[in-house]
């Protein structure tokens, strides 16, 4: 009798024993995530009912900070701003699976290329953004190049014209960020057995079919990953802004996380922008669980 | 022997006093003060360290910690050591940033922590520049007028006489049109950015607020067309499209790469042309402010702010009477072209003996500039929310969303339902 239970007991002991030890090893990770994250987030989702310029002490306003946001003006230039800033995933992330599909093809070169496409990412955005306000200049590379080839007849103002500087400024980030994610379009394209394509070829798909057909469907988890960062980094911008154009010209590339860092470290309103990064929390969550419906089934195994 | 008490007494005794000797049991200072300056590294590392010895050699119960911090920064820096309750005892500002601070309660008022003879040490009008609802929120340190520098081989390329360049704000205009008519090249980048055509207005003699200050005025007749004067000029592509969004900055770069024939600033800019652009600098020749129908020129002042968090706020503002005093900013003044906000030190013959370079011309013309010049920063309350929709304003009446008449409307109509 006392036999059997230690039998039962022992394996018990020795499977709570190994979830004790997994817990201690997520530890660090969780207690940073708990310092740098969690907290952070609750302070300011509670901060955003409060009025707080950093001197006084916190007043409870409850609601008031999201009231005035309704008619607060420069919110929804903002809002506006950010919600067209997500153009650019759908571009980025197009561009970023063809540069994977050429590059694991690519035989030749292969490493320099890769190397290539990912000097962007590693590249600080500060200099990124200084780089191309050279580029972008009146009499910079770009309009040389448009002029010599014809293309215009005079120097087109890229930051300096309200209609083309968010462009102008999205086409950066579209720049920056292509290596980032080819690399996980890459790796998302190694995982995938070369059996399928070549059980395609087999049964006459062209390539074009292919791609469609085989690649794109498998390629599906990481295309949902990529997307979904990439559509939380549009919501977030702010280096390129504030290098680039400072919000400007009239307000055509104020973006929502530029206004919450005009509101908390310029005005001082820290609850109001609070209140800001809690919408822009609210939106960026719900366009994640859009991205995961729409995208969740598909790659090699469900999840 | 041990347990004698004498000899024990004696011990201790001959213990203590070798300890006083050693300076192991000297007192330990009373205050530590924390001094924040803007950008003064590396070049003027001695002349503050120096400072600071002769401080702490005449004070040896008060200790000083220096941090020089970047200009970018300042504003970000300060407000997180308030919020975490670390807040430096003495920290240099500029007007907006001693305004914005004061108004968010934030600041020790110098009219009362200061004794009346210590302020009238000052000129007045530079005293007054960080005033805020009566009260004064900074010591002002040193102050620095714009004066005009310009390429002589560019004017030349345009048939103009680098011996005489514009003395008048019309003139400076129609050289600057003429350049860029006749070389191609950009004459000048004016300061519209942002709230700096607020300084355009008063430059003119315009007012911005009404004699009680309750009420926006800018948007009368000559309000709109000195602001239509800038969007013609603009349209004709007399200066770079760039000049909203680059603003000094833009300017500065674009003077250094001579890429622009004319440039107003502070004299300080020289030594950075001198340093990075050796022949545009060999270029460079300097003249008085081209002034508006006022006769008035900004004076930036950067002061020494005291927060109320400093939990040593007298020994704060006598380290930073210190740090102003005559003899202190004279000093100062020898390494660099700035101006001191002291009336004894300014009447230093220094100031007027003028020069071979660049740099002392400038000095000498600043310094007849003084007796005119006055910190022309506007100062309300909710600046923020204003000046946000001031920016908004005269964008849209440069990119043409609006025009000048619309767009001041709009603005003084804002401006008016917060004041």
């Amino acid at each position: 009798m006392e036999r059997q239970t230690l039998a039962r007991s022992l394996p018990a002991a020795r499977t709570g024993r190994r979830i004790l030890t997994a817990y201690l090893f997520l530890l660090p990770a969780l207690l940073l995530l708990g310092v740098f994250t969690f907290y952070p987030v609750t302070f300011g989702t509670a901060l955003s009912l409060f009025e707080y310029d950093v001197i006084t002490p916190p007043r409870f306003v409850g609601l008031a900070n999201f009231r005035a946001l309704w008619t607060d003006r420069y919110f929804w230039i903002a809002l506006e701003n950010s919600i067209k800033y997500l153009a650019v995933v759908p571009v980025l992330q197009g561009c970023a699976i063809v540069l994977a599909i050429w590059v694991h093809r690519s035989t030749r070169g292969l490493g320099w290329l890769r190397a290539a496409y990912y000097l962007p990412v590693v590249t600080s955005i500060v200099v990124v953004g200084i780089l191309w306000r050279w580029l972008y200049d009146d009499a910079g590379l770009v309009n040389f190049i448009l002029l010599r080839l014809g293309v215009v007849g005079a120097p087109v103002h890229w930051l300096a014209s309200p209609g083309i500087a968010l462009y102008a400024v999205m086409f950066v980030t579209l720049w920056k960020g292509l290596g980032y994610y080819m690399v996980i379009y890459l790796a998302g394209l190694e995982a995938i057995p070369p059996g399928y394509a070549e059980a395609a070829a087999i049964d006459g798909a062209t390539a074009v079919q292919q791609l469609r057909h085989v690649t794109l469907p498998l390629l599906r988890p990481s295309i949902l990953l990529a997307t979904t960062l990439s559509a939380i980094s549009a919501l977030r911008v702010f280096e390129e802004v504030y290098v680039m154009t400072s919000g400007g010209p009239v307000y055509s590339t104020y973006t929502m996380f530029y206004y919450m860092f005009d509101q908390a470290f310029g005005a001082l309103h820290l609850g109001y922008a609070a209140a800001l990064g809690v919408v822009l929390a609210a939106v960026t969550i719900g366009l994640s669980v859009a991205g995961f419906r729409l995208l969740r089934e598909g790659g090699l195994s469900y999840y | 022997m041990q347990n004698n008490p004498t000899i024990r007494r004696s011990l201790a005794a001959l213990c203590l006093a070798l300890l006083s000797t050693s300076g192991v049991a000297a007192a330990a200072p009373q205050a530590r003060i924390e001094f924040w300056t803007i950008s003064l590294q590396p070049f003027f590392t001695s002349y503050i360290q120096s400072l600071i010895a002769q401080y702490e050699r005449a004070h040896p119960a008060v200790t000083i910690r220096w941090i020089d911090v970047p200009a970018q920064a300042i504003d970000q820096k300060l407000l997180a050591a308030v919020a975490g309750g670390v807040a430096p005892d003495v920290v240099n500002l500029n007007t907006e940033g001693t305004v914005r601070m004061a108004q968010a309660h934030a600041l020790v008022d110098m009219d009362a922590a200061v004794p009346a003879t210590a302020r009238a040490r000052y000129f007045p009008n530079i005293w007054s520049s960080a005033r805020y609802l009566g009260s004064v929120y900074g010591i002002p340190w040193y102050v620095v007028p714009n004066i005009l520098a310009y390429n002589q081989t560019v004017f030349r390329r345009a048939g103009l006489d680098p011996a005489h360049p514009p003395a008048s704000d019309d003139a400076f205009i129609q050289a600057a049109t003429a350049i860029k008519e006749r070389t191609r090249i950009y004459g000048f980048m004016p300061n519209v950015d942002g709230i700096r055509f607020l300084r355009v207005f008063q430059e003119d003699g315009l007012p911005i607020l009404s004699p009680d200050r309750r009420r926006a005025v800018f948007n009368g007749p000559d309000h709109v067309r000195l602001l239509a004067r800038y969007v013609a000029l603009f349209k004709r592509d007399a200066f770079p499209a760039d000049t909203l969004q680059r603003g000094y900055l833009g300017a500065t770069e674009r003077y250094a790469a001579g890429q622009l024939a004319m440039l107003t600033t502070g004299p300080q800019f020289l030594l950075r042309v001198r340093s990075d652009s050796p022949d545009v600098y060999k270029d460079t020749r300097v003249a008085a402010y081209p002034l508006g129908r006022a006769r008035v020129l900004d004076l930036p002042t950067m002061a020494l702010a005291v927060p109320l968090q400093s939990r040593h706020r007298a020994e704060a503002v006598e380290f930073a009477l210190f740090v102003t005093n005559d003899t202190n900013q004279l000093a100062f003044c020898h390494l660099v072209v700035i101006f001191p906000s002291t009336l004894a030190a300014a009447r230093d013959s220094y100031f007027t003996r003028g020069g071979a370079t660049p740099e002392e011309q400038a000095r000498a013309i600043a310094a007849g500039e003084l007796g005119i010049a006055r910190d022309l920063t506007v100062v309300v309350p909710h600046s923020d929310e204003l000046f946000r929709v001031f920016r908004e304003t005269i964008e849209s009446a440069f990119f043409g969303r609006m025009t000048p008449q619309q767009a001041l409307d709009w603005a003084v109509k804002e401006w008016n339902a917060k004041l």
